[in-house]
């Protein structure tokens, strides 16, 4: 009884890890670049196929019972790094003709029909990706080096998660207050004017952008390695609007509240109901849950526009500048 | 050879015709109102339930088309009046305002999950025998749809062409603070935009399923992203716009689905919209991206 209590708290760090690594990805380009990304999965799910052929080892080719493309057999911190790039080389990709100067929901309906489109594509083309069965048997990292019990190995990977996450959370800050982030603000508060003082705001955009798919990809790879399967169903373009819930209620531009918003949404109203009796026929619970989310959602839009937590003012002074969230 | 393009094109004009309703109902909402609403594809589920339990109660499923109609008006006038009014008057902005309608559609979608249990329902609707039009064969119920396009397109473009009503939401799309001190009652023509765009919303629903003949919670979001294509592409607030890209996404799509396999036609459909962003952006959105404001 403890120990599958063990396991599953250690599951829901893995899990909280992975949705914060989603989190700051999506406010960094939200609240830096005004970019609303609904197409956020399919960069997560590039940087986890990428990482699951790499680990997977090379293809049995149509015969066997999974195809794929590019098979190989890298060692442990590889295939993550292989995932960020795939996350920043598709946002690149996708950031060329979707950055440009349109329409805020243009551009947010735009990415969501780029996600449309990707899981079509994905299901379509059997030999690359293999059609919606996905991959699955993605092994676990240093999982037969390691002389960890299974209970010990899921506590090494979930601090392992949390490490990277702490180390991408110290880069975007340690960019949001340099230069380069105070130009961010300059786009994002006064384009006319920041473009007007000679910045370059579609590259600067861009740039976000790009940085915002490395992350995505590698946590795309964490979790892949993690759970071991990889598929378009699951991988679905409404995961992406949990992650937004969690960061319009935690509070946009603030990491803290990213924290929090990544806590109290993919964690306690995803995964708490599990617990619940099931009520009515089976999947009415899911339903509800969704309701739940989408009310939610709408009543903080009603009530605190700007997050539980709001992004503190900046104040451009030289001296000040440190304080800027 | 070209029997199976003529048949492909045929195809492609029905379903132009699905999407063509939806897609104008959507771009005389949002241009006029600037609500890029999310929850289209909800409310047109809406008005497809409607007329699946009016079906089961015994009327008949053309009839269907305005029982779904009244519930997409209904619904959409209550939201647009109640709930949007809500937001904007607390100071979201066209951005917020699309975070507002995606919220909404999430309700809304598993709403109709909870209730429906999940199930996809037969909608049947008596078919009579395939015509023959020289190589192409199509159901007279087909047929139908396309004329009830036509019909929706006619009547759309004669009520905003040739009415003082019509007059007056034109005025107001292109600048409603002038409209206003003209003396247009913009409040009315807001009512009156959420009415007609909202019985377009609920009747392409119900034209939807009597073309796929089911219904499940899932119907409208399926469709929506289509709708918003060739919203986009036509131009906000055009009718013939919209017309003329649903017809182009349509006849591609199914084009695509004939020579190059059904798994590529989708994805063709959405290609066209995102090969217009990145060569001629000016096509789509009609000069600058000016900062447009809420009407409400």
């Amino acid at each position: 009884m403890l120990s599958s209590w063990t396991f599953y708290i250690s599951t829901l760090v893995i899990y909280f890890g992975v949705d914060l690594l989603s989190g700051i990805s999506l406010n960094l380009q939200y609240s830096y670049a005004g970019v609303i990304n609904f197409g956020y999965i399919v960069f997560q799910a590039a940087g986890a196929y990428a990482a699951a052929v790499m680990t997977l080892g090379p293809s049995g080719g149509a015969s066997s019972f999974q195809q794929y493309v590019f098979g190989a057999n890298l060692p442990f911190p590889l295939p993550l790094l292989v995932a960020t790039a795939v996350g920043a080389a598709l946002s690149a990709l996708v950031g060329l003709f979707s950055l440009r100067r349109i329409r805020r929901d243009y551009q947010a309906a735009l990415l969501l029909i780029v996600s449309l489109i990707a899981i079509e594509i994905v299901q379509a083309d059997v030999p690359l990706f293999n059609g919606s069965n996905g991959l699955t048997g993605v092994p676990r990292p240093l999982a037969a080096v390691l002389p960890l019990s299974p209970q010990g190995y899921q506590w090494a990977y979930a601090a392992w998660v949390l490490f990277l996450c702490a180390l991408v959370y110290l880069l975007v800050r340690w960019l949001s207050r340099s230069p380069w982030g105070r130009a961010l603000r300059a786009m994002r508060d006064q384009e006319d004017a920041a473009s007007a003082v000679g910045l370059n705001v579609t590259a600067l955009r861009l740039q976000v952008f790009v940085i915002g798919g490395a992350i995505a990809g590698l946590s795309g790879g964490l979790l892949v390695q993690f759970i071991g399967a990889w598929s378009p169903d699951a991988w679905g373009y409404a995961e992406t609007f949990v992650i937004f819930t969690a960061i319009f209620i935690g509070g946009v531009g603030n990491y803290r509240g990213v924290v929090l918003g990544v806590l109290l949404v993919p964690i306690i109203f995803i995964q708490l109901p599990q617990f619940l009796p099931q009520i009515g026929y089976p999947g009415l619970t899911d339903s509800l849950e969704w309701v739940i989310i989408g009310l939610l959602w709408m009543l903080c839009l009603l009530l605190r526009p700007r997050g539980l937590l709001p992004e503190r003012r900046s104040i451009a002074l030289p001296d000040l500048s440190s304080r800027s969230a | 050879m070209l029997d199976t393009l003529a048949s492909a094109i045929a195809f492609g004009i029905i379903l132009a015709s699905v999407i063509a309703i939806a897609a104008m109902g959507f771009t005389l909402q949002f241009g006029l109102t600037n609500v890029f609403n999310l929850a289209f594809g909800s409310i047109m589920t809406v008005g497809a339930f409607a007329a699946y339990l009016a079906q089961v109660n015994g009327i008949n499923a053309w009839y269907g088309l305005g029982v779904g109609g009244v519930a997409g008006a209904a619904l959409t006038l209550l939201l647009g009046r109640g709930l949007f009014r809500l937001y904007a008057r607390r100071g979201a902005k066209l951005f917020e305002m699309v975070m507002v309608t995606l919220g909404l559609a999430l309700v809304i979608n598993y709403g109709i999950q909870a209730v429906s249990r999940n199930n996809v329902y037969q909608f049947t609707v008596l078919q009579a025998a395939p015509m023959h039009l020289g190589p192409v064969t199509i159901t007279p119920t087909q047929a139908i749809l396309v004329g009830i396009a036509l019909v929706v397109f006619a009547a759309l473009e004669a009520l905003l062409r040739l009415s003082r009503v019509g007059k007056a939401l034109r005025a107001m799309a292109a600048e409603p603070s002038l409209a206003r001190s003209c003396g247009i009652r913009t409040g009315r023509v807001v009512i009156i935009t959420w009415v007609i765009s909202g019985f377009l919303c609920g009747m392409a629903g119900v034209v939807y399923v009597i073309n796929s003949q089911s219904v499940g919670y899932a119907t409208g979001e399926l469709f929506l992203p289509l709708v918003i294509a060739a919203a986009i592409l036509g131009g906000p607030g055009s009718p013939g716009g919209a017309l003329a890209a649903a017809l182009l996404m349509g006849v591609v799509t199914e084009v695509v689905s004939a020579y190059g396999g059904p798994q590529y036609s989708t994805v063709a459909g959405f290609g066209i919209l995102v090969l217009v962003l990145l060569f001629r952006p000016s096509t789509v959105l009609g000069g600058h991206g000016r900062e447009t404001r809420l009407t409400l």
